[in-house]
């Protein structure tokens, strides 16, 4: 046998091997047990030639090998090729459900609200005019207070009309500093319309303190106004009046629908109103037990349902309320 | 309050654009819900086309019956020809007249026309066609004037009317000059005195006024006419009420509502001579007082605590809120007590809202009216009710209590400044109070009389700086001291649960905690509810969400999933309710189904449930199970068309039992040992006591025990079932050896033998 010959015949073989099949029969061929190189390795007397021998083999096998490695790979890429999904069928659909748009403006007030060290708290909403009305320092001709206004229960208890006797709940419960946001339903003796229902959910953030400002009430609510509705968002103060605060104000955010060029949801203003704010009156304070000297605060509520509806373009209450999945899966 | 700036200009000069003085407003004191521009359009010297006109001749159109031909002098080198339609003049009556060319209020521009054969060059004009009212019957008759002057001077042919929403704080802008005072501090103008100048008084009549109520009634001041004849006003003053928002009826009538938007005072006007005695008296309603018959013709009941105006005899008016019909100003009237009295607004709001009878009236007082204001009130109608009625004025009252003192209010700039976070000048916030009426004293001010009520602390003097700079204030936010935000474990947890059921398909939905009608008798019950549908506040979820599945269903949609969390307010007699917070879910599909998803969110929340037979009256009877937190099963089938599922939980018994923190376990480096095994038992034997069973006979090493199959065939047999497990054993400690987990499942087998009569299948 003349190795040299061997080799080279064998590396032709294997160059010119075109499938798996081929390879698979050239290995037979030169490295089978019937092979001559076997053949030639059994025979095999002296050392010099066995090692020889043996590097030839392994040459062998790995040409071989690295051989059958490239066909197999063209084969699998051939395959593969042919292989083929229409990717644009849907996939399998695995059933989700949705947050409700007012869990979602929720969270979002909630977490602003954190982030600025707040604690959220969710209070009983059957209240007593102690804590609805007397102790939030509502004038005893106040009309929150008629029966026109106000679901009531019977004399004494009622539907809370606002967040805010969470406020006393809280002051009653500690001493300040305090900085909370209440979040939750109220009740409004109000017909059903478009845009009313006598049932909705509102915000009230409150914060006690050593010297706080009513600018720094300005620049809370500019924090949470842009955190709802976007950081280009501005904020504007008009004075207004509510009972348990002292200067009171309304805030105007610039209008998210629009950005201020003027639509219907802002009637043409650049400006929708929502909610109120003020700082805390005194008389509030002291109604807990708390010094107004020693102690400033503020506060302000806005209702969810209306965040929300500035949010996502929704100019009725209605969605809010009828559950309707075509409605709800929109979320 | 509606204020026409014609009315306005009476007391300030008003130049600034409209724009500034809208804004300024709605910023520092009240918002403009609307800037009304009423009348005839001021533009291209349209107005002067608008003229007094003196009627020099008047006839019947030759070849019309129904129209008068007249020439009117209007000023111009010669006079005018006008066709009209009304026959409320005469020759000499001074009239208001559009030329042509003028464009009317609406847009119709004025021709010269010709009107059967008549030429007509412009039109004598009547309160409508001005909008200045609603009276179109006849044309406007003024009372004097030079012909050609511009009818603009004499009435506001133009106006602009600013709709203000005043707070309930603020009764004092509850009239023009109110409104008036505030803009002139707000824009450092001048400000006119107040209008109304007693005319000479000519007869000294007693007027008799007892008040026996000095809390509800501290100030009457009675005055009487004599010989007043009853009429219309005139049509300035006709002008103004209509563009106020109030309809003209008589001119006395007119004078105290005009008296009442003027200075906010409201009045009363009795028809002297129906006053029994013609005497006042002040006074509660009497035990035996029934009813009065109110000048809207409403029978309304009388109760002890209302204060009524009363005359020697019987009660006439309830005081401060509507007169009776009985006493009221008519046609023939001719002898007038005139009230201009002051009441106490807590009192008068129960009987107001006793009576359901909100007036304008009443708006003023239960807001609280300055008792000094009653003698300005009292002179500017007794000089118009002079000068418009003839009528004599010829006795005079001031029944009047100690009135309150005017309050004393310490006041600090520099807290102001600290208070507001804006640095204001100390002589600014001086000069800002001393414009709102408050007389500087050393450190404190004396509030004026009608901001009493408002400001009579520091912090509503700190208020006024406050608004008045309000644009001004930086935006800044509270040094952090002391602040720890996070949820609570509660809040936290809830989130999870909404989130894991959104993720298990479920959508939210929020339902009216008010229903119909609730399972529980003493539900809480609303006192006056504004519909049936919300009348009582819910004890359970789960009927509000059957009612959101069906309409769901009903509308079309499918697969349906909902879920919400709410309260729950279940009753504690005369106590408050005791609010629970639940979830509750309904989902198309069987008993198996639901289940599923409850047990799922049970996983998420790490919470080991037991699951027991129950009864609940949605709930299909043979299909529903308790867990410590609530109720999960099918729906009865009576309740939606269809297989449902559904649950209500209590999220805090639920929360209850999720672990604090999740404790580590190795589980990878001894692994487990796998077996199942297969028993035949009787039908009834449910597989939940089974698993029991296998935990308790095999001990801690038994890490899980699942059903996997359950079988029911004839191999089995009648009455049985064979079910099977698998049976997971492990320690943490060490590899467990064949015979220990071969001697855990012999016990578990021995125990199932004992206790159910297994046969062991597999």
């Amino acid at each position: 046998m003349d190795p040299q010959a061997l080799e080279n015949d064998a590396l032709a073989a294997v160059a010119t091997a075109a499938s798996t099949d081929e390879i698979e029969r050239v290995r037979v061929e030169y490295l089978g047990r019937k092979s001559e190189l076997k053949l030639a390795l059994r025979e095999v007397r002296d050392r010099e030639t066995g090692t020889a021998l043996n590097a030839l083999r392994e040459r062998l096998e790995g040409a071989i090998d690295g051989r059958e490695a490239e066909l197999a790979r063209a084969e699998l890429d051939r395959q593969l090729t042919e292989d083929v999904v229409d990717v644009t069928l849907p996939g399998e659909e695995f059933q989700l459900g949705t947050l409700h748009p007012t869990t979602l403006t929720r969270r979002i007030i909630e977490d602003a609200f954190l982030g600025l060290g707040y604690e959220v708290i969710d209070d009983r909403e059957v209240e007593t005019v102690h804590y609805n009305f007397d102790q939030l320092a509502f004038a005893p001709t106040h009309p929150s207070r008629s029966h026109r206004d106000t679901f009531f229960v019977d004399d004494e208890r009622l539907l809370r009309t606002e967040t805010s006797p969470s406020q006393i709940h809280v002051m009653e419960a500690k001493q300040p500093p305090i900085y909370m946001v209440s979040l939750g339903r109220v009740y409004r003796r109000d017909e059903i319309t478009a845009t009313r229902f006598p049932i909705f959910h509102q915000f009230e953030g409150l914060a006690v303190d050593r010297s706080l400002t009513l600018a720094d009430l300005k620049g809370t609510l500019l924090h949470v106004m842009r955190a709802l509705f976007g950081e280009q968002r501005q904020v504007r103060f008009r004075t207004h009046f509510f009972p348990f605060t002292e200067p009171s104000m309304e805030p105007d955010v610039s209008c998210p629908i629009c950005d201020m060029r003027g639509c219907r949801t802002c009637k043409f203003t650049g400006w929708i109103e929502l909610g109120g704010s003020g700082m805390v009156d005194p008389e509030v304070l002291t109604n807990v037990g708390i010094e107004p000297e020693e102690w400033t605060g503020f506060a302000f509520g806005c209702g969810i349902e209306r965040s929300a509806q500035l949010r996502h373009g929704i100019s009725e209450i209605r969605p809010f309320w009828e559950n309707d999945l075509r409605t709800l899966r929109q979320f | 309050m509606r204020v026409p700036l014609s009315w306005l200009r009476d007391y300030v000069a008003v130049g600034m654009p409209l724009d500034e003085l809208a804004s300024r407003l709605d910023v520092s004191t009240a918002v403009v819900a609307a800037v009304e521009h009423r009348g005839v359009p001021d533009l291209d010297g349209n107005l002067a086309l608008f003229r007094i006109g003196k009627v020099l001749e008047a006839g019947k159109h030759p070849d019309a019956d129904r129209l008068q031909l007249c020439v009117v002098d209007v000023g111009e080198a010669e006079p005018y020809q006008i066709v009209c339609g009304a026959w409320n003049f005469g020759v000499g009556a001074t009239v208001a007249v559009a030329l042509p060319g003028a464009e009317l209020p609406g847009g119709l521009v004025l021709e010269r026309r010709t009107l059967r054969g008549k030429e007509s060059a412009g039109m004598i004009l009547s309160e409508r066609e001005l909008q200045l009212g609603e009276d179109h019957l006849g044309i406007i008759v003024l009372d004097d004037g030079e012909a050609g002057t511009p009818l603009a001077d004499v009435l506001p042919i133009h106006d602009v009317v600013l709709d203000l929403e005043i707070t309930g704080n603020r009764p004092d802008l509850l009239s023009v000059y109110g409104v008036a005072r505030e803009v002139a501090a707000l824009f450092r103008l001048d400000l006119e005195p107040p209008p109304g100048m007693d005319p000479a008084r000519e007869g000294d009549e007693t007027v008799k006024v007892t008040v026996e109520d000095w809390e509800g009634c501290p100030r009457y001041v009675g005055r009487l006419f004599r010989d007043v004849r009853i009429g219309p006003s005139p049509a300035w003053l006709r002008a103004r009420l209509n563009a106020a928002g109030m309809r003209p009826i008589s001119n006395v009538v007119d004078v105290t509502n005009y008296v009442m938007l003027g200075l906010g005072n409201p009045l009363h006007a009795f028809d002297y001579e129906t006053l029994a005695d013609g005497e006042i008296v002040v006074r509660r309603a009497r035990a035996d007082e029934r009813t009065l018959r109110t000048l809207d013709g409403v029978e309304r009941a009388l109760d002890p605590s209302d204060l009524m105006i009363a005359d020697a005899k019987r009660a006439v008016a309830f005081a401060g809120i509507m007169g009776g019909e009985e006493t009221e100003i008519s046609d023939t009237t001719t002898h007038v007590l005139l009230e201009a009295a002051n009441f106490e607004p807590t009192g008068l709001w129960r009987t107001s809202e006793r009576l359901r009878l909100p007036t304008e009236g009443s708006n003023r007082w239960v807001k609280g009216v300055d008792p000094y204001l009653a003698e300005h009130a009292a002179a500017l109608a007794t000089e118009l009710i002079v000068k418009l009625t003839g009528g004599h004025w010829v006795g005079h009252t001031d029944a009047r209590a100690q009135l309150p003192e005017r309050p004393v209010v310490r006041f600090r700039p520099e807290r102001a400044s600290a208070f507001i976070g804006l640095e204001v000048d100390s002589e600014e916030q001086h000069d800002i109070l001393a414009r709102l009426g408050n007389e500087r004293r050393d450190g404190e001010y004396l509030v004026p009389s009608w901001r009493a009520r408002d400001l009579w602390r520091e912090v509503d003097l700190i208020e006024e700086i406050a608004r008045f700079r309000l644009a001004d204030v930086p935006f800044t936010l509270p040094v952090r001291r002391e602040m720890m935000g996070r949820l609570s474990r509660f809040q936290r947890l809830r989130r999870q649960v909404e989130d894991a059921l959104v993720a298990l398909g479920c959508s939210e939905v929020y339902t009216p905690s008010l229903v119909e009608s609730d399972s529980a008798d003493d539900a809480l019950r609303l006192q006056e509810p504004i519909s049936v549908e919300l009348a009582v506040m819910r004890t359970a979820l789960l009927p509000s969400l059957v009612d959101a599945a069906r309409q769901n269903a009903d509308a079309g949609n499918e697969r349906i999933a909902l879920f919400e969390i709410a309260r729950v307010y279940l009753p504690r007699r005369d106590e408050l309710p005791e609010e629970r917070v639940r979830v509750a879910g309904i989902l198309e599909g069987g008993f198996l189904h639901t289940k599923g998803v409850v047990e799922a969110l049970l996983r998420v929340l790490h919470v080991d449930a037991n699951w027991m037979r129950s009864e609940h009256p949605l709930l299909h009877p043979g299909k529903a199970a308790r867990i410590e937190a609530g109720v999960v099963g099918e729906l009865h089938p009576t309740q939606l068309d269809g297989v449902w599922g559904a649950f209500e939980l209590d999220l805090d018994t639920l929360f209850a039992r999720v672990p604090e923190r999740i404790v580590y376990e190795d589980v990878l480096t001894y692994p487990a040992v796998l077996q199942d095994i297969a028993v035949a038992v009787r039908e009834e034997v449910e597989v939940g006591a089974l698993v029991d069973t296998a935990r308790e006979a095999a001990g801690p090493l038994l890490r899980e025990a699942k059903v996997f199959d359950v079988y029911r065939g004839e191999q089995v047999g009648e009455g049985r079932k064979s079910v099977a497990l698998h049976l997971s054993f492990q320690s943490s400690e060490r590899t467990l050896t064949d015979e220990e987990a071969a001697e855990a499942r012999g016990r578990i087998v021995e125990a199932l033998v004992d206790r159910f009569d297994a046969a062991l299948r597999a």
